[in-house]
């Protein structure tokens, strides 16, 4: 049985593979995400996913809301009130009347109206393509009780639809809310990061549609060391907010084989501030129990005795 | 020139275009007038059009004005529509808009409307052709299902039957359709026509039978054929330069190995001005040709878009004429003069200086010009195509608002190809309008909710999206709000709709008759439309407060 918190440098090592291949994983630069979906796309057409639901959301372009057994790329739109670096969003039509230039050649009757709706200065409108994380330490997989989820020699976490049994265990386990049940077969399905393609020496369907490489995919010790020199560029252009997410081994999962460069707080991407396997807490869980079941037992015992005395 | 017409016309009546018979020049078809597509629909409603082909176009919601597209098929005598799905131009006889409202009835409709289903791309063979020039191949990767099949096996057997419908015709009129080569051979199952076949008769054949390498080689003596000269070297040495694949890691980044580019596999055009006047690069990274001094001649990573041996140093000599006139620093060889041009001094009908207009319909007049808008421009007031009043006209601010349509990443313009496909269809479910949260709060929209827009040709309904991304703009002094709308959408499909072309006015440029669907007017309220004839009376109703006639928005 492997760890199951903390930093470990060998995860598909500390799962039995012998010999295996270095650690893959996703880097996914939303800073250059332009949300053409593709990603989602072929996702969909190459592991043969289910179309889920014809939902306007009103969430600017996001129709898809969310990860779930049905979606396994997701891609976030967020409309904001804020700088992105030095970009001029040209929305701020307030103080600027479109007819100014001509005034200057005194050909218009009216001056321009001056002064505008402050808050109305600023826009960007933030992209992120959403995945599962392929936790270092993965509660999805430690609570499966079939060993349908499983550790690959990629240090990726597959499930094998061939063996759950549907027990759901797995659901409330994820930390990023990402794995889900199928409504009309009770299985567990979620991001293989396309076992199939890459253990055939391909990339994974969404790094291959992605038209901007804004999902990258390789050997996650290379894709940490892209994404680090990727923040430091953005912050010398200005992008000040540009930060990394889930790439960190010390974190609450022991760092993510598919982790984000965002350009906000990870709650404005709808994604987990702090994300701690929930299996972390078990063995002090269970000492807990343990000393309160002593507890409960002393304490009925001193109870029978102090009744005898009456 | 001469070449080019002569060689076409051996490509298309072979052995019966000949010196004697000016090689049945007198064969090709004359024009009796402009066949755009939007006359071409009015010209269906007078009844002088009277059939119609639709491969892959799905003009009852893909183009300006769609209940007039619809109207025009109305009045066909024959359809034909080829696609991939029973689109909208397939079926609004039985279950059209109008047919909702009761404009139309079906038993009245005397249209024969056929409908063939269509191959994809992955079920034939063929090229596709970016604007970049390059003519890419693809092979059929599987039969297509059922009774789909190509455009090329529909045009190749439709011509087939009917030929042979009229073999032994004497009619002097049946000649063109007779006489013309069509000899393609089949392949499959199906006798599917070999698109490589008509690839090389495109590219052209010599007179000893051998494929041609470059149209410097078509004659005007009869002796060469080629189906459009600047392909022709696309079959060079019979073999199918556009299924090139070499990788990108085996050539340099020109890749002039991957594909075929017209004309002559050049990737870059006027690629002379990647080079100084001397014909040295400008930049060494970005090199594309240069002039070899030694050698006499342009060289380069690209096919030099030169003459090959006009020196830098050439100067024309005084009056000279045609490319002789273009000096050896001037790239731009396919202009009159060689050089680059801020503006066309001929040619337009509203030029020579670009200048500005106001749109067709505008709440705005325009400061430039006593006039608002452009002269020359091409209006059809029909009763289904009438105009708003604009800037300071009476009437004006009955649509106060400024309508722009646009795609989606999502959705392949008029739907065709996405709207069927589930996987497309729920990343952009619905037809939606996006407005700015100051004009949600003036006309009372609520984000998700349903609104309604009108204009002087029909209403529709859409989901709503307040978005920041929309921003009113101040223009002469007051606020302008403005209403985004996709038009992708349509009553049929996966996913449907209102079409926004329900809302647009056939009124189109001088030069190129282009449809403005970037910019008109329209006003915008909560809730949906009315169905049934409640819907052409709100639309009557908005144009009786505008004081819409025939003539409004006619004059200049």
């Amino acid at each position: 049985m492997g760890r199951i918190a903390g930093p470990l440098d060998d995860v598909a090592g500390d799962a039995g593979h012998i010999g295996h291949p270095p650690r893959m994983g996703f880097f996914t630069d939303t800073s250059v995400c332009i949300g053409c979906k593709a990603c989602e796309v072929a996702c969909k057409e190459w592991n043969a996913i289910p179309e889920d639901g014809l939902t306007f959301t009103g969430m600017s372009y996001d129709n898809t809301q969310g990860l779930g057994a049905d979606t396994w790329r997701h891609v976030a739109f967020i409309e904001q009130r804020k700088p992105l670096g030095l970009q001029d969003p040209g929305v701020e039509h307030g103080s600027y009347d479109a007819y100014d230039g001509v005034d200057v050649l005194g050909m218009a009757s009216e001056a321009a109206a001056r002064g505008g709706d402050g808050d109305r200065g600023e826009l960007r409108w933030l992209m992120a393509s959403d995945v599962c994380k392929h936790c270092t330490h993965a509660a999805c997989l430690d609570v499966c009780p079939t060993g349908s989820l499983f550790r690959t020699e990629y240090g990726t976490v597959v499930v094998q639809e061939d063996i759950c049994n549907g027990c759901g265990y797995c659901v409330p386990a994820c930390p990023y809310g990402v794995i889900d049940q199928r409504e009309d077969d009770g299985r567990v399905w979620k991001c293989t990061m396309c076992y199939d393609r890459i253990s055939d020496g391909r990339e994974p369907a969404c790094a291959k549609a992605c038209p901007t490489d804004s999902i990258q995919y390789g050997p996650l010790d290379e894709l940490r060391e892209r994404a680090a020199a990727r923040v430091e560029q953005l912050h010398d252009a200005g992008v000040d907010d540009a930060r990394l997410y889930g790439d960190d081994p010390g974190d609450g999962v022991g760092g993510d084989g598919a982790f984000f460069l965002l350009l906000d707080e990870p709650e404005a991407y709808g994604l987990p501030p702090d994300p701690v396997v929930t299996t972390r807490d078990l063995p002090s869980m269970w000492r807990h129990a343990g000393v309160a079941a002593l507890t409960l037992l002393g304490g009925m015992a001193a109870a029978y005795a102090a009744g005898r005395r009456r | 020139m001469r070449a080019y017409v002569v060689s076409l016309l051996k490509a298309w009546w072979g052995d019966a275009a000949t010196e004697d018979n000016d090689f049945r020049f007198d064969y090709l078809p004359r024009l009796t007038g402009s066949h755009s597509t939007y006359e071409t629909a009015l010209a269906q409603i007078d009844g002088a059009c009277k059939g119609y082909f639709l491969m892959g176009e799905n003009p009852a919601v893909g183009s300006a004005n769609a209940k007039v597209q619809r109207l025009g098929m109305a009045n066909l005598e024959w359809l034909v529509v080829r696609d991939f799905s029973l689109i909208e131009s397939a079926t609004w006889w039985k279950d059209g808009p109008e047919i909702e409202t009761g404009e139309m009835r079906t038993e009245d409709v005397g249209t024969e409307v056929f409908f063939f289903p269509a191959a994809a791309h992955t079920e034939k063979s063929g090229s596709f052709t970016n604007t970049n020039r390059t003519l890419q191949w693809h092979h059929a990767a599987v039969e297509p299902d059922g009774d789909a099949r190509s455009d090329l096996w529909f045009m190749y057997h439709l011509g087939r039957i009917i030929r042979e419908r009229l073999a032994g015709s004497t009619d002097e009129r049946d000649r063109p359709v007779l006489d013309l080569t069509w000899d393609y051979p089949v392949e499959g199952p199906l006798d599917e026509p070999s698109a490589e076949a008509v690839l090389a008769e495109i590219n052209g054949y010599g007179p000893d039978g051998a494929h041609l390498s470059t149209y410097d080689q078509l004659k005007d003596d009869g002796s060469t054929s080629c189906g459009c000269w600047i392909y022709c070297g696309v079959h060079a040495d019979g073999v199918n330069q556009a299924a090139r694949r070499k990788p990108g890691s085996e050539q340099d980044w020109i890749a002039a190995e991957w594909a075929w580019s017209w004309p002559s596999n050049r990737r870059v055009l006027y690629n002379r001005a990647s080079a100084d006047p001397d014909g040295e690069p400008w930049s060494e990274r970005k090199a594309l040709v240069w002039w070899d001094g030694e050698r006499g001649r342009w060289t380069g990573h690209d096919v030099p878009d030169f003459k090959a041996d006009k020196a830098p140093s050439y100067t024309p000599p005084h009056g000279a004429r045609g490319p002789d006139a273009i000096a050896g620093n001037d790239p731009f060889i396919l202009q009159a003069d060689g050089k680059g041009w801020l503006f066309a001094p001929a040619g337009l009908v509203d030029g020579p200086m670009p200048t500005h207009y106001e749109p067709q319909d505008s709440p705005f007049d325009n400061p430039l010009y006593g006039h608002s808008r452009n002269p020359a421009r091409q209006v059809f007031s029909r009763e289904h195509n009438r105009f708003h009043p604009s800037g300071s006209d009476p009437g004006a601010d009955v649509y106060p608002y400024v309508v722009t349509t646009y795609r989606l990443t999502e959705h392949f313009t008029a739907g065709g190809m996405s709207r069927w496909s589930p996987y497309l269809a729920e990343l952009q479910p619905e037809f939606f309008c996006e407005v700015s949260p100051e004009l949600a709060a003036e006309r009372d929209l609520e984000h998700g909710g349903w609104a309604t827009i009108v204009t002087a040709r029909n209403a529709v309904e859409a989901r709503v999206m307040v978005t920041d991304r929309m921003a009113p703009l101040r223009v002469q002094g007051r606020t302008l709000h403005q209403i985004g709308l996709p038009y992708h959408w349509g009553p049929n499909g996966y996913t449907t709709g209102d079409a926004a072309n329900e809302l647009s006015a056939i009124a189109l440029d001088p030069n190129v008759h282009i449809q403005e669907v970037k910019a008109l007017t329209a006003d915008i309220r909560p809730g949906r439309r009315p169905r049934g004839p409640g819907l052409p009376g709100l639309v009557r109703a908005y144009r009786r407060r505008a004081g819409i006639d025939q003539d409004t928005g006619l004059e200049v």
